[in-house]
Formats: structure tokens, sequence, C-alpha cells
């Protein structure tokens, strides 16, 4: 643990010293979280790198509390001299805002403890040879698989991310994560028709990431997937890859579990409290201390030690499936679960509290056994352009992607041009046939494969 | 903007074995504010400071960046761009060609009249209220509203090994409204003046005070509230019509994105996709109807995507994408014009801060007005859905078969606007989508800002505009929901 503390020792010194610069200001509260991100990805397609970058940023977000007046400031530096005048500049705003009455306070300090192998130095430090020869490694047997492989696209990304938080409570805590992951997709052409297939890896340590296990399932379905027939829209049975059902379990996180939604009255949680609105198989919890899940994060952006939760449990959605950060939870005068977004997480914006550890339970099935237990069916490998339609009711629409095929009397019979789903994962989660035995990492959830005894496609497409 | 660390890091770059660089060295501010359900709910201010280095070494790219605006952090982050460069010159097919540049020394501001980060923050907080309140004062099923401001500055250096010194100053604003009505369950969401958090403009604060938020949120929580009793979106074929509030976003999915020619290149096709829009298409495909003539086009005043240079240093210009219905351009690079032959780029590289490496991204991607008045489409109806401001968007990854669900849909029957419809949604297959648009209007034509447009990877999230009026699509099927 040495080496992580003199890592983020750091960053929290200059948080600390932060809130003491905002205190000298006459404020009543204040709160400061520095991060700092150093990031490299190699990104390859028509099987060369093309694309090839290393960043380093980082900074502070200061957030100044007055009379229930916020300020909030985000300033990508760590200078001693900048910060001050950051702290300056954050209690202007505090000053000029208008009191937020829902405001209440900011989290009192909790005791927490970082998690056991959430840093690994060889991924913190991977240099570009190491991430340029598994991408050759990738690329090489990919086009020695079949002579069909046309071209191999992809990337290969190894980061490192640290952040402190403390606040004028005295709330001191840090995290300090590495992630690697790689991705292909492969592309094969015969006869002037396209196949695609894609695979993909997370893990903490980069030394897990293995191209060749990689290449192997990319091409497989690459080759198998060209020439594929259109097949009618409608209702069908699907066996639905750890991507794909990934895919499904993060909306929900979006739209169901977060408190924003839910105090607005657009989260399905809201409409069905206590009732088992899934499949009884199916178990989903939000957990920064499982083993399995990739961002290993003991705290969340207020220094809160992340709760673990029971989104679905048996099926059933409850008041205890909603995550909250501290100013959602005063809202309702509850305590926060520790899901406020840190800004070290892409995509999500920081004020809306969300699941980043989402784990399904598995089942005791194999992806063949659910294959095999379907009679006319369709196996998904990913989903491509989800979107939420309607986000109170579920409804998702999106399109299959990089490897889908009929299945037949409990065989892969063929692959089919990709498909659109729109559908209720009401609906589409109602009846789970079967659970996969296997956890994949996918992004922010951890999931298994799944048979559904129904997805509704309402569109096709042209390859 | 520093002249000094800009030469030092291509002089470091080229020290170690560079045969070009170049470097952007800029500053972004971001000034944010949520007023929501009577609070406010984010006053934020977020300032992203930094360079980033590219190069070519041995024919094969390499980037670095850093927030260190330092002398020492300028050489060692030259110099990780070149082992980086190395390192991907070990996987390449080709050396990298630039298609040639007239290298300028030169500047370009945004004409704005007032500085949007000059205002005082209560002015902006109390637009924001008074029209969020309106909205919530409409009616008690109104359980959420929001009010939104937005304005961004963007200061940039560029500087090349071959000459180039352009600095720029970017500045853009706007905002918006919504009310969100709920009863039993069903929820209906009006935005004004779009989706998105509103439109924005590259203007001062003028162009905020010219969305007129207050005067708007009467109408905007009232129909949140009458969508409950709407109808439901048929599920059909018919003829549908789309406001630019939608339109901007179909054009914005189905035109800027696959005429983006990374995407026609396959660099593109492990995330965002590729293209169905293929080389071997170009002047010999029928995208769309004869009344289809899309352009990008960097140089419009107020477009989110008018700038004076790309993040290459090639000067803004109007590129066409389709004429006359007809596939005739890309939106591309140096290196991605190189390849397929052409003289030079249409210059769409940007990159969403100076710490990312530039991508090809949409300027202006605008559907050229025609011949009709807007209310002259509606009369010239027989029978059909008019449609307007998204409300959920979704397209495979060759930008072929798309689907959209807008907020708000009206009957047209007879010529006449009659009852509203609920939940509309529409889908198709792109080029049969446009071969179907047998009417593009004029009087309505106007600049939609989209702030949020995802690329890349890592993700990069930029700014873009589409100008647009209102059009008509003939049998497209409607009513998607079940």
């Amino acid at each position: 643990m040495r080496g992580e503390r003199t890592m983020t020792e750091p960053l929290l010194s200059i948080a600390e010293k932060v809130v003491k610069l905002a205190i000298k200001e006459k404020i009543d509260q204040a709160q400061a979280t520095t991060f700092l991100c150093d990031k490299a990805l190699t990104r390859y397609a028509n099987s060369q790198i093309h694309q090839n970058v290393a960043s380093k940023t980082g900074g502070v977000a200061i957030k100044v509390v007055i009379d229930k007046r916020i300020g909030t400031l985000r300033v990508n530096t760590l200078e001693e001299k900048q910060t001050q005048e950051a702290v300056k500049q954050a209690t202007k705003i505090a000053e000029v805002s208008p009191p937020n009455k829902d405001f209440k306070s900011l989290p009192e300090p909790e005791k927490w403890s970082p998690i056991e192998g959430a840093f690994d130095k060889e991924t913190a430090t991977c240099s570009p040879e190491y991430r340029a020869e598994r991408v050759r490694e990738l690329i090489s047997l990919a086009h020695s698989k079949s002579k069909i492989v046309k071209a191999v696209a992809g990337s290969f990304s190894t980061d490192l991310i640290t952040f402190a938080v403390a606040n004028s409570l005295g709330v001191s805590a840090w995290a300090n994560v590495s992630l690697a992951s790689m991705k292909a997709t492969v592309i094969s052409e015969t006869g002037g028709s396209e196949g695609f297939g894609s695979a993909e890896q997370y893990s903490r340590r980069v030394k897990d990431i293995d191209p060749v296990e990689i290449a192997e399932q990319a091409t497989e379905k690459s080759v198998k997937s060209v020439r594929p027939q259109k097949i009618p829209v409608g209702n069908y049975e699907v066996v639905l890859s750890p991507r794909a059902v990934g895919t499904f379990l993060s909306y929900l996180g979006e739209i169901g579990f977060s408190a924003t939604p839910y105090q607005d009255g657009e989260s399905f949680v809201k409409y069905h409290l206590n009732e088992r609105v899934f499949d009884e198989k199916l178990s989903v919890k939000d957990d920064a201390h499982d083993p399995q899940t990739l961002y290993a994060l003991p705290i969340d952006d207020e220094g809160i030690p992340k709760k673990a939760m029971r989104l679905i449990d048996k099926g059933v959605v409850s008041e205890q499936s909603i995550c909250y950060n501290s100013l959602t939870a005063g809202k309702e005068n509850k305590r926060s679960t520790g899901h406020a977004v840190p800004p070290v997480i892409p995509y999500y914006p920081y004020d809306v509290p969300v699941p980043i550890n989402i784990l399904a339970s598995p089942g005791d099935a194999s992806v063949d056994e659910m294959i095999a237990e379907t009679k006319r069916g369709i196996f998904v490998t990913s989903f491509h352009y989800t979107n939420p339609v309607d986000p109170t009711k579920t409804v998702l629409t999106g399109l299959t992607r990089d490897g889908t095929f009929l299945i037949e009397k409990g065989e892969i019979s063929k692959p089919v041009m990709n498909l659109r789903y729109t559908d209720s994962m009401l609906s589409a989660l109602k009846e789970i046939q079967l659970i996969g035995k296997r956890l994949e990492r996918v992004g922010e959830t951890t999931v298994p494969a799944m048979k559904l005894k129904n997805l509704r496609f309402t569109g096709v497409t042209e390859y | 903007m520093s002249l000094e660390l800009g030469k030092k890091i291509l002089e470091e770059a080229v020290k170690k074995g560079a045969s070009y660089a170049d470097v952007r060295i800029g500053e972004i501010l971001d000034e944010h504010h949520t007023v929501k359900k009577g609070v406010p709910e984010k006053i934020s201010l977020l300032q992203t400071r930094g360079f980033g280095v590219r190069v070519i070494v041995n024919g094969a790219w390499g980037f670095a960046s850093s927030i260190e605006l330092t002398g020492k952090e300028a050489k060692e982050t030259a110099h990780k761009a070149v082992s980086i460069a190395l390192a991907s010159s070990k996987l390449k097919k080709k050396d990298v060609v630039l298609t040639p540049i007239r290298t300028r020394k030169d500047k370009y501001s945004t004409p704005i009249k007032k500085d949007p980060f000059k205002i005082p923050l209560n002015e902006k907080i109390e637009i924001l209220t008074d029209a969020e309140r309106t909205i919530a004062k409409q009616s008690p099923l109104i359980k959420s509203s929001s009010a939104f401001f937005r304005a961004i500055r963007e200061n940039k250096l560029f500087m090349s090994t071959e000459g180039a010194e352009i600095s720029q100053q970017i500045t853009w604003c706007g905002g918006g409204i919504v009310g969100i009505a709920i009863r039993n369950g069903e929820v209906q969401r009006r935005s004004y003046p779009s989706s998105f958090e509103g439109n924005f403009a590259t203007s001062g604060y003028e162009f905020f005070e010219s969305l007129a938020l207050i005067d708007h949120s009467k109408q905007t929580g009232q129909e949140a509230v009458h969508l409950l009793d709407a109808e439901k979106c048929p599920s059909t074929e018919t003829d549908v019509i789309l406001t630019g509030e939608q339109l901007e976003l179909q054009i914005h999915e189905s035109c800027g994105h696959p005429t983006e020619l990374d995407r026609a290149l396959g660099t593109e096709a492990d995330y965002a996709g590729t293209s169905f829009l293929t080389h071997d298409k170009l002047g010999k495909l029928r995208y769309g109807s004869e009344h289809v003539n899309l352009v990008a086009d960097a140089t419009v005043l107020g477009g989110l995507g008018t700038f004076g240079y790309d993040d290459e240093g090639v000067p803004s210009k109007q590129v066409f994408l389709i004429k006359e219905g007809m596939f005739v351009g890309y939106q591309t690079s140096r290196e991605t014009a190189a390849e397929l032959g052409l003289k030079e780029s249409s210059g769409g590289m940007r990159a969403d801060s100076p710490l990312t490496l530039p991508l090809i991204r949409m300027t202006n991607i605008n559907l050229l007005p025609g011949d009709w008045k807007a209310e002259e489409i509606i009369e010239d109806t027989k029978s059909g859905i008019l449609m307007s401001v998204n409300k959920s968007w979704s397209i495979d990854d060759k930008r072929l078969n798309f689907q959209f669900g807008t907020e708000i849909a009206w009957k047209i029957e007879k010529g006449s606007k009659g009852n509203m419809i609920k939940n509309p949604t529409y889908t198709g297959i792109t080029p049969t989508f446009w071969k179907a648009c047998d009417a593009v209007s004029k009087d309505d034509w106007k600049m939609w800002g989209t702030p949020n447009c995802g690329k890349g990877v890592p993700p990069q999230i930029i700014y873009v505009g589409h100008g647009c009026g209102t059009a008509r699509f003939k049998k497209v099927r409607v009513g998607l929901m079940g």
C-alpha cells in the first residue's frame, strides 16, 4: 500500500489545504476533490495503429457553502497559486448564488478503508511498446485464423485514476485505481458480404488482459457472420451475451436506480415499490467492494464510503434500490449511499448519483446450454446506440451488432442482419429462462449471459 | 497563450525525430447553471487549461498532452509523444501523408456584442428562476421543471512545424427550459427551444436574451400537461413533417456522421462504427431526392460549429456533402483527404480540449433552404403527422436504420394542424427516407446548436451546428411503441 499512499498523500494534502483556505473566507462549509488521471490508449483500425495517445489531467473541484448558497468550481490545475485563486472564485460564486433550500449539509466523516487490489503498478506504468506488442499479437492472430479476415480495429487502454476528498466537517479520504481494457472488432469479407465480430475485456490489472482470447472470440463471430440473412421482425426468444446484458442493466442504473429520476417521478421504481417487476431469478447489487467489479473506489466524490446496494432482490425493487448523494439524500432526510460520481469517471454528469459497480448474480447455465434450450431465437453479441424511448416505462431501443445469429432447434443456424429492438425492460426481463454461471466485467457492470423468453424486435437493417 | 512554450514543444519534437509536429495550447471556460424545482441545482464554472502535441515519427502518429504549462513538462510531453509515435510505427502499413496547406499566422474571434462571462450571475439566475417558476405554476401536474444557461469560451493557439501560428477565441452561449408533467405514472415533457438544454450559438449573451425563455415558459408547461390527454401515435405508414427542432438531429445522425471520412475508412469501426457511404459511392450514390442539399459549413454566422480554423490550421469553409440528392463529398482531415486523393481537407478536425486528439467532427451540417414556406407544406399535406423536438434517438453503426421519438406531434388532416399526439416515433432507412423528401422550407430556416456530440475513443464531446427549416417525408413508418 506504500506506493498508493505516495501518490495519494500529495492529493489529499492539497484537498485539505484548499478546504483550510476556504474556511478563512468566512464560509459555512467547504469541500475539495483533487484528482489526477494518467491515461494512455493505443487505438488500431485496418489492422494498424492509427491513434496512440497519452494524457495527464488533473485538478480540483471546490464546493463552497454560505448560508445554503452553493458555489462549485472545477479547475484543472493543482498549482498552489491557482488553487488559491479558485477558492476565492468559488466563494464569490456562492456569495451571489441564491440559496438552495434542499441543501442540508456536506457529509460528516465516516469510517472507510482502501480496497485491496484496486491499484496495480504494472498497469499504471504500462508502456506504449507493451500495448503495441499486444495489439500486434491480437491482429496477427485474427488474420491467421481465417483468410477472409479483412481488417481488425480496437483499442487497448491503461489508466491510473487517483482522487482525494476533504471537507470542513473532517472528511479525509482517497481512492487510487488502475484500469485496463482491450477491445477488438474483426471485419471479414467474402463475396462482397461483410461479417463483424467483437470481444472485449476489462480488468484492474493489465496482465489479466488476454489478446489471444479476445482475437479468438471476435474472429470466430466475424467469420461466422458473413452473408447474413434478413429475418422478419417480431418477438423472439433471445440469448444475450454478457455485453448485451450489461447494456440493459447499465441503463436501468441510470434511469431507474438513481435518486434524481426517482425524486423527479421519472423512475419506474417509484411506481413499483416492493413489487416483483422482474423475474425472480434476477438479483442485482451495486458493490464497489466486490472483487469482481471494475471501479474499485471505496469512496464517492464526497468522500462517503460506498454502500453495497440491493438494486434488484429476486426480481423485487424497493426504496433500498435507490442510490443517493448527499444532496438528494438530504431531500428525503436520508443518508447518502455514497453514489456521488467523482470527476474521474467518464460519461456521467457529476451531479446525478448513479451506481457504477453493478453486479448481477450468476445462474447455473452455460451459453451452449442456453442455445440448446432455444427452439427458435436470436443470439445477440452486443447492442449498439441504445437509448431510452420512455424511461419511466423502461422502454429502450437499440440495434444488435458484431455477431447476431438465428438459433433454430437448439443450434445456431445462420447469421442474420442486425435487428432493432424496442421493448420495455419490465417486459423483457420479466421472464428470464436461464442465467449464465460465468460473470464478465463490462465497464461499470459485471454480468452473466441470459436467456430471455421474449424480446420485441421492431426493425431490421441492411447488413 | 505562450508562443514561446509552443516553439519549445515543436523544437523538442523535431529534435527527437519528428518529421511533423503541431501543438495546441488552450484554455476553456465553461459556465453552466441549472435552476430546478425552485432551487439553483447547479451553479458551476469549469476551467480547463493545457496543451497537446501531435507528432509524426517514422511515418506514424503519436500524441501526448498535459495540464502543466511549464518548460520542463513541455519537453517531457513532446518526448513522450515521440516515443508513442515510435511504438505506433512498429505496426504501420504505410506512412502518414498530409494534404498540403498554406500555412498562416492569423487570429480569429467569434463576433459578440455582450460578453456572457461579464453578465452578473444573479441576472442569469433570475431569468432561469422566473422561467422555471412560470412552468411550475401552470399545473400541479407539473412535477419537475428546469431552466438552463451555458456559456463556453475557448482560447486556443495552434502552431505547427510547417510555420502555422493561429490564435482563436470561440465564444458560445445559450439555454433552454423543460417542464415535466406526470399523472398516474405517465410522464410527458416539453422543452423550449429544443431538447438537450435548449439552443446554443457562437454568439455573445445577446443570443441567450433572444431566446426569451420567460415568454415561452407558459406554453411549454401547458403543452406538457396537454400531452397527458393527447392521442397515442398510431402505428402506421404516413407522411411525416419534421420541424427544425427534430430535423436537426435527423441531419446530424443520418448525414453528419456517415459523411465523416474516418468512419468511411474504417478507423472508428471499433466504437461509433463505419458508414454506408463508402468511397466507391462518392459521386455515384443517390442519397436523397433532388430537394436535398446538405453542406458542411464552418462559416455560418452564429453556427455552433463556426470557427476561423480547424485544429489542423485549415481555414473554415463550406463543402457540399449532398448536392441535389447525390452524395458528393466527405468531411475530412488532412490525412484522410490525402488517402482519398483529395486536394485539400474539408477543415473538420477538432478536439474537445487541448488535452485530447483532434478527430473529424461535424462543423455545421446544414440542409439548404428549399422553395416552400413551412405553412405551405402543412397546407399541401392531405394526411400526415407533424413532429417536433427530439425525445429519443438511435441509429445503427453504418447509419442506415434509425428510430427517433419526439416530444410532441400533431395530426395533419386536409392541410390543417389537428389534434395533438403523444409519444410519437418514426423509423426508416437513411437513403430511402431522404429520397422520400419532397418539400423543404425556406422561411423558418435557422441554426440549431447541438452541444453534446460524442465520438472517439477515449470519448470526446463537442459542439456542432445544424441549419434547417421544416421538411416533409413521404410514407414513413410511425408508432413503434407498440
